[in-house]
């Protein structure tokens, strides 16, 4: 009878096994990236990027693209251009441009990537000044553009200035009321160059503003717990460059009535370079007060740019949500945000100046 | 009467069709008694015969069989008149001497012995430690491990296995350590044999495992008397079978098959570290062509990025998925395997040869195979030898192609099902009825020390938990704590 039971068994999972779809690696199109451009009257054109690997050389930047209304119609077209089925599992970068990020919207094009399994929530979403069509045809280096690109923006969340992003951060920031996403923002200079031109912040997948680079520091900062960015100081005609080794930040419900939130910012950085002679104890702590005047002015300008446009990228929302009871959203984005009064505290320590005294 | 006469008679018909029966009489010089003589030439040291039995029989007074035992200068000497012993007798070497007026038999010693020397070990070898090996004859091997044991507590049993090769088995305990029911059920199987011929230790080992049909080794076979001695003291049961050089130690574990016995030799740190490679080796070994297989033809998602380049290029010119281009080059280190172990050592080493340069890269250059999985299966190859007993090694060859077939089927879930079932297997497998997973399973803290790691010796003071032994300690460990100085150079 035992026996009966496992040959059944065994019998049935072989058959289950022709269910399974198989994907042999080097029979299908490991797409790594995947770009939309807004174009006239309404559509979108997609354009996905697959690395052609080549023996002993980099890896040849294949794109097709094709035009239509929304995701799954659009990769249809493309899976007629193609001699092999397209993958997502390796999926790494999903650019929008600019005008399409302005003019329709990005949500809805977000809504298949959440929803296959086979692709990873740790992708990074970007929007690029330029089309996707075009930064997706230049030619970045080694390891083919989808992989450049990412790996531009893992560099700078972990070593620049760029706040920590990914799509299951996007999804979160959306929806969690309290608070609104943000994009790293990419710009071609050239057919072998992109760089990082800012943070897009959104609201409902239209982008509303953009922190230029020279506020990014600042920005992260406020939106994110470990900051490891480098910030000029000018001091006396001298300048002195900080880099934060450690940074955190602390919300303060400092009073409800009228709302008041106070942001404690700590640093501890070291001096990078400095331009003047003598670095003494004394002139530090210039440096230090200096640094903490800074912050304060770009952060409480920032928030109050933040409130004038009615975005909360910082999530302040969320922050007093957690600390009320009945909170009412409805009433927190019709006045209470824009009147909220927010305190920035920032304690600068340099704990380093150099090792040659 | 009639009846014992005419066996006589029946054995002498048959021995006579035999070249080697002899049967000669003599006449004693002093009493002129006639005497007769019978032996088979190919089993009695006529050496023996000629110097240390005829110029006694021949030039002593004596006319009754009983005065033999006085003149005769060997001690096993047996009188007896039981008809039934004189073909054992005489195939295990004995002489008979008959008179033509008595009924009795006397049978005098005379064995020829050829023992091959006492050699180093070869399939366990080990740099350090003593280089003795167990070698084919029953009685040299007891030698080996009475030097090694040497306390009354030490029974050596004796059993007879086999209607036609009539094998010597001889089990070894420590009376007062063992645990009764483990050597009770040990002599029982023994005794339940019923077999006609034994030609190897290995024989024994299969018929007595607890589950035949498992391809996992359930009884330890060693070739080193040291380890024997060992494992007795641990209260474990040893089984010697006359004609093989390997001891049969039982109830093992799974761990023991991965602990060298050289694991004892070397400091404890350094020998965990190698158990521990050693597990890491096995799993490596049995597990990576199967996950290579399944993550190429489904997941392709699990790859790092970084890796995918390489194992793309690699594979563009590869007509075969990759279950059959994975069995192709298994196959093929098998192959080596089965003709380097066949042919002899001269020819072997050119085949090795061949078969790792030419056909490896061959194959690679010919776009049969893609040069990552020819890495990795040479790996796994070189990490299947890792283990220190012969007979997990081959278990761990075969265990890898089920593997291989569910991780095309199923992929990784395959895997895990077939992983799963490996694990069912082995929890319910027991060696002489005490559990093979142990400590795992069931868990027993205790026997971690000596299972993945091996903690130094004054940590080992208590018998293992699974033999049960009758007693559990085997030194008092508040002897080996010394006092602690409170300055190094005090």
């Amino acid at each position: 009878m035992k026996q009966i039971q496992l040959i059944t068994l065994l019998f049935f999972f072989l058959l289950l096994s022709g269910c399974v779809e198989r994907e042999i690696l080097d029979e299908i199109i490991l797409m790594e990236g995947i770009g939309f451009d807004y174009v006239e009257g309404g559509d979108i054109t997609g354009t996905i990027l697959y690395p052609d690997y080549k023996k002993e050389t980099e890896p040849e930047n294949v794109t097709y693209s094709a035009t239509g209304e929304i995701m799954k119609t659009i990769l249809q077209d493309i899976e007629r251009q193609a001699a092999r089925p397209i993958a997502f599992g390796s999926l790494e970068i999903v650019i929008f441009d600019l005008e399409l990020a302005k003019k329709r919207g990005i949500l809805d094009l977000i809504d298949a990537f959440q929803r296959d399994p086979a692709i990873g929530s740790g992708i990074y979403l970007a929007i690029s000044e330029n089309k996707a069509k075009e930064l997706f045809k230049g030619e970045y280096g080694l390891r083919g553009n989808a992989r450049f690109i990412s790996m531009l923006i893992d560099h700078n969340i972990r070593h620049e200035d760029l706040p920590k992003t990914n799509l299951q951060r996007f999804m979160g920031d959306f929806y969690q009321q309290g608070k609104t996403p943000y994009l790293p923002l990419i710009k071609q200079n050239s057919k072998t160059k992109i760089e990082l031109s800012g943070v897009a912040l959104l609201k409902y997948g239209k982008i509303v503003d953009v922190v230029s680079n020279e506020q990014s520091f600042f920005f992260k900062l406020l939106a994110d717990k470990y900051s490891n960015g480098l910030h000029r100081v000018e001091v006396d005609g001298k300048e002195a460059a900080v880099q934060s080794i450690i940074s955190t930040n602390r919300f303060e419900l400092t009073s409800r009535d009228p709302l008041h939130i106070t942001v404690h910012i700590k640093i501890g950085g070291t001096i990078n370079e400095f331009t003047g002679n003598k670095l003494t104890d004394s002139f530090i702590k210039k440096i230090e007060k200096k640094f903490e005047k800074e912050i304060q002015k770009h952060c409480t300008q920032l928030i109050k740019r933040f409130q004038e446009k009615e975005i909360d990228p910082i999530g302040f929302g969320h922050f007093v949500k957690s600390k009320t009871r009945n909170f009412d959203f409805n009433q927190w984005w019709d006045s209470e945000y824009s009147q909220m009064e927010v305190t920035i505290k920032p304690v600068v320590t340099i704990d380093e100046e150099g090792i040659i005294e | 009467m009639k009846r014992k006469k005419q066996s006589v008679q029946s054995i002498k018909t048959v021995f006579t069709k035999s070249q080697d029966y002899k049967r000669i009489c003599y006449e004693n010089k002093i009493t002129k008694l006639t005497f007769t003589l019978t032996f088979l030439t190919t089993v009695t040291d006529e050496k023996i015969v000629r110097d240390h039995i005829l110029p006694f029989l021949l030039e002593n007074e004596w006319t009754k069989l009983e005065d033999v035992k006085s003149i005769l200068p060997i001690e096993d000497l047996q009188l007896t008149d039981d008809t039934s012993q004189i073909e054992k007798k005489l195939l295990n070497g004995f002489v008979m001497l008959t008179l033509e007026k008595e009924q009795q038999y006397c049978f005098i010693s005379a064995k020829k012995e050829n023992i091959r020397n006492i050699t180093v070990p070869e399939v366990e070898f080990s740099v350090i430690g003593p280089k003795e090996a167990f070698v084919e004859s029953l009685s040299e091997n007891l030698n080996l491990i009475r030097k090694r044991l040497q306390v009354k507590e030490l029974i050596v049993e004796q059993l007879e296995v086999g209607t036609l090769s009539k094998t010597n088995i001889v089990l070894l305990y420590l009376d007062g350590i063992t645990n009764e029911a483990n050597i009770n059920t040990m002599r029982q199987r023994i005794k339940d044999l019923e077999v006609d011929h034994i030609a190897d230790s290995s024989y024994i080992v299969q018929m007595i495992s607890d589950n035949q049909n498992s391809p996992f080794p359930q009884f330890l076979d060693t070739e080193r008397p040291d380890r024997v001695a060992a494992t007795l003291s641990e209260g474990k049961v040893v089984l010697l079978v006359d004609g093989s050089p390997h001891a049969i130690i039982g109830p093992v574990t799974i761990v023991e098959f991965f602990s060298a016995f050289e694991d004892y030799f070397l400091n404890w740190i350094l020998a965990s570290f190698f158990r521990l490679i050693r597990f890491f080796a096995v799993a490596f070994s049995v597990l990576v062509t199967p996950i290579y297989v399944a993550t190429l033809t489904y997941h392709y998602e699990l790859i790092p990025q970084d890796l995918i380049g390489i194992l793309v290029t690699s594979r563009r010119a590869v007509p075969f998925p990759p279950i059959i281009e994975a069995l192709f080059l298994e196959l093929t280190i098998e192959l080596l395997r089965e003709a380097g172990a066949r042919l002899p050592t001269k020819v072997g080493q050119t085949i090795g040869i061949v078969g790792g340069i030419v056909i490896g890269t061959a194959s690679v250059e010919a776009g049969l195979t893609s040069n990552v999985l020819l890495i990795f299966v040479a790996l796994a190859a070189l990490a299947s030898f890792t283990t220190p007993v012969y007979r997990i090694g081959n278990t761990i060859r075969l265990l890898r192609f089920p593997f291989l077939l569910v991780g095309d089927i199923w992929g990784l879930i395959g895997i895990s099902l077939c992983f799963s079932f490996l694990l069912t297997h082995m929890i319910r497998l027991t060696s002489l009825g005490r559990p093979y997973l142990e400590p795992i399973y069931p868990p027993r803290l205790q026997d971690f020390k000596d299972a993945f790691i091996r903690l130094p010796f004054y940590k080992q003071s208590k018998r293992p938990n699974q033999l049960r032994t009758k007693k559990a300690s085997r030194f008092d460990r508040k002897n080996v704590i010394k006092k602690v100085k409170k300055d190094i150079d005090e």
